[in-house]
């Protein structure tokens, strides 16, 4: 056909040539599969510099203090002495307070969505509630700290302040002046954050049932919240666990939406109204006034680095029950 | 339990969650009211024409705006290529191989970190030993938070891509940079296009990763070597001050930044229905 | 082990006479071909000719290693690490299995066409010139004389030329499959390997595809894997029978089907398995 062709013959399979531009293509796809690795390899590499530079910064911290540095609840940058306790207990409670409140409203909407809504609406709906994960945070803040705040302070905080006060060891959680910010505060806004997040794992996982399995337990006259109880979420348990971990995490790193309404107070205490301060706004609240330099700078990247270490364990744990969970 | 124990328990659970589901929209409806009414009496002209100024100057956010969109604008240009790349590495050639699975681990970790370690990193990477806060460094910081967005997007829309399209192209004789250039990247685009309009609205609406960046500036600058204002970072500034002139310029602001990155949102979602 | 053949069996009736079958030059030829999928040996010790400018149908049931062999002969297997060939497939004397030679040109010179219609997401013009754009630089009325000719040949013309510049993803899924034979022959290959062509297609888009495949065997050499046996009757002038990865019996296809060695083949066309 083409003089080309005759390339591909006897031994000659050196001289095959089907134009002049092949060598060239050659290249360009080494270039490219070149390429395409490269950016593979600086996904890695960068996790790495992250984990690499937040620990560096806080090593003089880490130096200083000691592993002490974790179980220290003293924050004094007058007397230059720092620990760590107050935030870590504050990200940890703060973000669990989000968690139990967006897990019954995310297993509520997710039944609501795969088995009650009818099906015009569950896009509309489903993609609704989603926009509430596209909200920036700083919203958030400003939202919580101008609207949702002087709520609590006027009409959530008094009465429950006057009723569970009083009640010995639960009270604790329940003291000092209702001045609407604070741990639960924060705790709430974070729940209508991780909602959407905790929401979408759920409805994905529920939509990946064999719909034979749940047909079955309708075939034995079950209800529709028998089958989602028994059936769907046992079915799904592990993918949503995994789901409720990823929640979690996200809390736990959340900045803006925490520091507008927790109060920034690096004291440990145990109610829910006092203010109170995450490891995420402590770094927010404090960097601008840290010199290049000085031990307090070198605390808040010590800080950072705990956090991350934090997040790295509920994410990756979070990602082996989503991922185990698909596979079987 | 009696059928009509059951009934009436399905009954009460599906009211309640349908209330739940009520109670999200509702939530959502409020936020948007709050910023409306707050933010539409403040959005003037001014908002757009002017510097940010002291209190009692009626500035606007003029600095702001053009800084965000600056910042987001590089950040694009850093984070769109290595993350079309690293997600078109994990579909085509990371899903056998080990490096693959841990890029994709790492990649999923690097979506949900908090973007504020983000900021700390690039402070300690660029802002601390080169000259100090920079247009520069707040771009970077953005694209890091970007770039997870489009791998994960990227890959599982090339993932949807059916391996028939891609060996008809190999049949032809074709190398792998032309395969994925002009049969798979094309079948999948509207996907990839998704991903890409999703990340700018994340980069838009994030203020922790600025605040050790570009740390904000007050007057005009375009100069990337330079501290720069953005509007989120503007927005933290003012709605955290005692002057009302300022706190109604944050909420005009808050706005401004929550409107466009809901319209993204729901233009990205719109681009995927259409072609998907 | 030659034995009567059930009298009942129809499919001889479809068989056209062809006495020249074995008359033609060797195009392609195996040589001791195993083929692994990481431990599965899929293919075993397979020795077999294909004739130039005929249509060598692969049949057998599910699994037999006939899709197998087909993507050896492109070297589609080389795309996924873990899957390996031993031995030689001599294309012209060449052996185009093994690391030294680049797939690419192999592919050139022997096109494929799959079971699901692929057309690319671009126009129908785009999806002819991509292929012949890779190899040759065509000026635009070369091109599109390219292009109108392989449309032609591939029976697609009349209904494609006006809306060459429309998205392929539009057309029929029989007219779909016809686009990709003819962006097959638009890199002008010399040989054809067609994948169950037609098990995605009804009737009439079927005969449409058997009709050109009797067009294009005087220009091509083509390989056709088909579970429609009446298929290969119809189309080709070798069958080739494999079972369990094993090449159970090669013969003219008026003789394997009506009058094939084995038992098993036997048993297979008259489906009593498979």
């Amino acid at each position: 056909m083409s003089a080309t062709m005759t390339g591909l013959s006897g031994d000659g399979v050196q001289a095959v040539s089907i134009g002049a531009a092949k060598p060239v293509g050659r290249l360009a796809d080494r270039v490219f599969v070149g390429l395409l690795w490269g950016c593979g390899i600086f996904v890695l590499v960068l996790l790495g510099l992250i984990i690499a530079m937040l620990f560096h910064g806080g090593l003089p911290a880490f130096r200083a203090f000691g592993l002490d540095f974790l179980w220290t609840a003293t924050w004094n940058p007058v007397t230059e002495n720092f620990g760590a306790l107050v935030m870590i207990y504050g990200t940890i409670f703060s973000a669990i307070i989000a968690v139990v409140v967006a897990l019954p409203l995310s297993f509520g909407i997710a039944f609501f969505l795969t088995e009650i809504a009818p099906p015009v609406l569950r896009r509309p709906i489903g993609v609704a509630v989603q926009l509430l994960a596209a909200v920036p945070s700083i919203i958030y803040g400003m939202w919580g700290f101008f609207i949702i705040s002087p709520l609590m302070a006027a009409y959530v905080q008094p009465p429950l302040i006057e009723w569970l006060g009083p009640i010995p060891v639960i009270g604790d959680l329940f003291q000092g002046p209702a001045l609407g910010g604070g741990m639960l505060t924060a705790g709430l806004i974070m729940a209508v954050m991780i909602l959407p997040f905790i929401t979408a794992m759920f409805v994905e996982t529920l939509e990946s049932i064999p719909p034979m399995l749940k047909e079955s337990a309708y075939g034995v006259g079950a209800t529709t919240f028998e089958v989602y109880k028994n059936i769907s979420v046992p079915f799904g348990r592990t993918a949503m666990v995994g789901a409720i971990m990823l929640g979690l995490g996200r809390a736990l790193g959340e900045t803006m939406a925490v520091t507008f309404v927790i109060g920034n107070a690096t004291r440990l205490s145990a109610s829910l109204f006092a203010p109170g301060a995450t490891i995420a706004s402590t770094i927010a609240n404090e960097f601008p006034e840290a010199a290049q330099g000085t031990l307090k700078l070198d605390s808040l990247l010590a800080l950072g680095f705990i956090l991350f270490v934090i997040s790295f364990i509920v994410l990756a744990l979070s990602r082996y029950l989503v991922r185990s969970n698909l596979k079987s | 339990m009696s059928l009509a124990v059951r009934r009436a328990k399905d009954y009460t659970v599906k009211v309640v969650s349908t209330a739940f589901a009520v109670v999200a929209l509702f939530l959502l409806a409020w936020i948007l009211f709050t910023l409306v009414q707050k933010g539409l009496p403040a959005l003037n002209l001014n908002v757009f024409t002017r510097m940010t100024l002291p209190p009692g100057h009626e500035g606007g956010l003029l600095n702001a705006i053009v800084g965000s969109l600056i910042q987001i604008g590089l950040a694009m240009l850093i984070g769109t290529p290595i993350g079309l790349l690293a997600g078109t590495f994990l579909a085509e050639n990371g899903k056998t191989s080990k490096l693959g699975h841990i890029a994709r681990f790492v990649n999923d970790i690097l979506l949900s970190a908090p973007s504020i370690l983000v900021g700390l990193f690039v402070y300690a990477f660029l802002v601390n030993p080169f000259g100090g806060f920079s247009g520069w460094a707040g771009s970077v910081a953005l694209a890091i938070l970007v770039i997870p967005v489009i791998v994960r997007t990227t890959e599982d829309m090339l993932n949807l891509v059916p391996i028939g399209l891609r060996e008809a192209a190999y049949a032809l004789g074709a190398p792998q940079w032309k395969v994925v250039m002009m049969v798979t990247w094309r079948a999948a685009r509207a996907g990839i296009m998704t991903g890409i309009l999703l990340s700018i609205a994340r980069a838009a609406g994030e203020t922790a990763p600025l605040l050790f960046t570009s740390l904000g500036n007050n007057s005009w600058s375009t100069d990337l070597s330079r501290p720069m204002a953005s509007l989120p970072i503007a927005i933290y500034q003012y709605a955290g001050s005692p002057f009302d002139d300022w706190v109604a310029l944050a909420w005009a602001g808050a706005l401004l930044i929550t409107v466009s990155v809901l319209l993204l949102n729901i233009i990205s979602r719109l681009v995927l229905a259409k072609t998907g | 082990m030659t034995s009567a053949v059930d009298p009942t069996f129809n499919i001889a009736s479809s068989v056209a006479a062809k006495p020249d079958a074995v008359q033609a030059p060797t195009k392609v030829k195996v040589e001791g071909l195993n083929f692994y999928y990481g431990q599965n040996h899929a293919l075993k010790n397979i020795n077999f000719e294909i004739p130039e400018k005929r249509v060598t149908a692969m049949i057998g049931p599910s699994g037999c290693g006939k899709s197998t062999l087909l993507r050896v002969f492109n070297r589609m297997y080389d795309l996924y690490p873990g899957q390996r060939a031993e031995g030689q497939v001599l294309f012209d004397g060449v052996n185009i299995v093994g690391k030294e030679l680049d797939p690419t040109i192999v592919r050139t010179r022997i096109g494929m066409v799959f079971q699901k219609p692929t057309p690319f997401p671009m126009s129908i013009y785009d999806n002819i010139a991509f292929g012949v754009r890779l190899h040759e630089n065509l000026s635009k009325s070369k091109m599109d004389e390219r292009v109108e000719s392989c449309l032609r040949k591939a029976a697609i013309w009349d209904e494609a030329k006006d809306r060459l510049h429309t998205s392929a993803l539009g057309l029929s899924g029989g007219q779909q499959q016809r686009l990709c034979i003819a962006r097959t022959i638009a890199v002008q290959p010399e040989v054809i390997l067609l994948d169950e062509p037609t098990s995605a297609l009804d009737p009439i888009s079927t005969s449409k595809i058997e009709d050109l495949i009797d067009e294009l065997k005087q220009d091509f050499t083509i390989v056709i894997v088909t579970h429609n046996m009446q298929q290969a009757a119809r189309c080709a002038d070798i069958t080739a029978f494999f079972y369990l990865g094993e090449l159970v019996e090669v013969a003219p296809s008026d003789v394997i089907f009506t009058n094939p060695r084995q038992i098993k083949t036997r048993d297979y066309i008259t489906g009593r398995f498979g």
